[in-house]
């Protein structure tokens, strides 16, 4: 039954784009060599495919909001005013 | 076995969504969308998906209820309306109308909305009404 | 008197079904109705067209209260198929809903089709630009590139108001206790609620149950479309286990464990470096 879910969870993880980053496998507790290789591998695997795509997307959404899909560019009286320098400078990490 | 379904407007905010209620032997069970509503064309948000639960809930006041020491103890309508009378008008000599606000509910009926702005302008004398549904 | 009115007349005075789902005119809304014995001469106004509501869903609550009544309803291919599924899960007996089949989506034996569901409304510059394309087959949305494919599902699911709409509105979801609502599952008091597990979770959830209807894209307030994703969670059902939800009376690949394995786990999915 997990088989079965799991290899569908795969499938359906990959239509959104997110594929490569479920494995499973079964390891009995006397196989530590197997589960040795397999968290090695998997971590290797996970470390060329990158940091998750999830978190930046979550981040991304909120720039979204604030951003002006389309630049202002009608007569000079209609721009906004620029913004006095407040002299404060935000840290961009 | 009695299943009807009724036609109404969602009483929650201004918008006016079409839904449909599912009463099936008297007793609300479910709320629909009204598909071909023109407001909502078959959609709703989730308080009207949610409307039949507060006619069901048990959470519902059916009595009037008075503060008394900290809690609340069931009383008949003529005691909670004079108690009710008797600390509006203290408040009212002591800080004047305004010091009253008067919040109405989506979940009356139109007109017990109406009696309840002219009972604050009229009889309190303060602007201050306000209800859930103003969106 | 029209011939599926008096075919409901006779089949509700014979006794065959104690009451009649179907639809009927109010206000100028065609809205779903029950006819009953008691009520007869209320079958002359009984009318079919494209209104779609889950039938098959009212049905349940009435088997649920009354487990030997006798329910009849008119049934596109859609309700059929939904009331195969809710036969298979066991919320109604076999043969205890009697259906008289309407017309539904086109095909080459049906010229004369009644769906709301015939002309999709085109997608609009933005949902092409940024979102999915509801439209679309899915083998076009398996061709984007995998990052653009997420950016894309991304932008659709971010746009959920969590109005549960497309949980409520299916004829085949009917769990008391739901995920959804599980608050150690999906985290609460934020808009959009945790994506994409929300939709996921539903996603999963609707394998080898969901049976194309489209009414969750079409109850949608965000206009997710939901149906590309729930047709492709079938689309894998049917390639890995050759399940065809709705079909018959089968019980789906989850849910039975099988005489032996037939799988072997899988190992990692290639992923190209994009």
């Amino acid at each position: 039954m997990t088989l079965k879910r799991m290899t569908f969870l795969q499938h359906l993880l990959d239509f959104m784009g997110l594929a490569g980053r479920l494995h499973l496998e079964w390891i009995s507790s006397a196989e530590a060599q197997r589960f040795v290789a397999t968290v090695t591998g998997f971590t290797e695997t996970i470390r060329r495919l990158g940091p998750s795509p999830l978190r930046s997307a979550a981040l991304r959404r909120y720039d979204n909001i604030s951003a002006a899909p389309v630049p202002c560019s009608g007569p000079a009286s209609l721009q906004p005013p620029a913004m006095p320098d407040s002299g404060i400078q935000i840290a961009n990490g | 076995m009695d299943l009807k379904f009724v036609p109404s407007i969602c009483s929650y905010c201004g918008t006016g969504c079409g839904v449909l209620f599912e009463v099936l032997d008297g007793e609300l069970v479910g709320t629909l969308p009204m598909k071909t509503h023109p407001v909502n064309h078959g959609k709703l948000c989730i308080k009207g998906w949610n409307l039949h639960e507060h006619v069901n809930s048990p959470l519902r006041l059916k009595h009037p209820l008075v503060k008394t020491f900290g809690r609340f103890t069931k009383v008949d309508w003529d005691k909670a309306i004079g108690v009710a009378t008797d600390r509006l008008k203290a408040v009212i000599a002591a800080h004047g109308p305004d010091s009253v606000g008067i919040l109405v509910s989506a979940k009356m009926t139109n007109e017990e909305n109406y009696l309840a702005q002219k009972f604050a302008r009229a009889v309190i004398g303060t602007n201050n009404v306000d209800h859930c549904a103003r969106l | 008197m029209t011939s599926i009115q008096q075919q409901v007349h006779t089949w509700l005075e014979e006794g065959r079904v104690d009451i009649f789902l179907a639809y009927r005119m109010v206000e100028g809304h065609p809205l779903p109705h029950a006819f009953t014995r008691e009520r007869i001469d209320e079958t002359d106004t009984l009318v079919t067209g494209p209104a779609r509501y889950s039938l098959e869903k009212f049905a349940t609550h009435i088997a649920s209260r009354y487990p030997d009544a006798k329910i009849g309803m008119v049934a596109r291919d859609c309700n059929q198929r939904a009331l195969n599924v809710l036969q298979v899960w066991n919320q109604l007996k076999p043969g205890q809903v009697d259906t008289v089949p309407v017309n539904c989506c086109p095909s080459l034996l049906k010229p004369h089709a009644d769906c709301s569901y015939l002309e999709p409304k085109p997608a609009g510059h933005v949902k092409l630009e940024r979102g999915q394309d509801p439209n679309q087959s899915l083998a076009q949305a398996d061709t984007l590139p995998r990052a653009e494919r997420f950016d894309r599902w991304m932008y659709e699911f971010s746009k959920c108001i969590k109005c549960y709409g497309c949980r409520n509105i299916c004829p085949v979801c009917f769990c008391k206790d739901c995920s959804l609502e599980h608050p150690d599952l999906i985290g609460t008091g934020h808009l959009p609620p945790d994506i994409p597990i929300f939709h996921l979770v539903r996603a999963v959830h609707m394998a080898g149950r969901c049976i194309d209807c489209g009414l969750c894209e079409d109850a949608c307030p965000a206009e997710i479309p939901l149906r590309l994703l729930y047709r492709k969670v079938n689309a894998i059902v049917k390639d890995l286990f050759g399940y065809e939800t709705g079909s018959g009376d089968t019980l789906p690949p989850f849910s039975i464990l099988g005489d032996k394995p037939t799988m072997s786990p899988q190992p990692l999915l290639a992923v190209s470096q994009e």
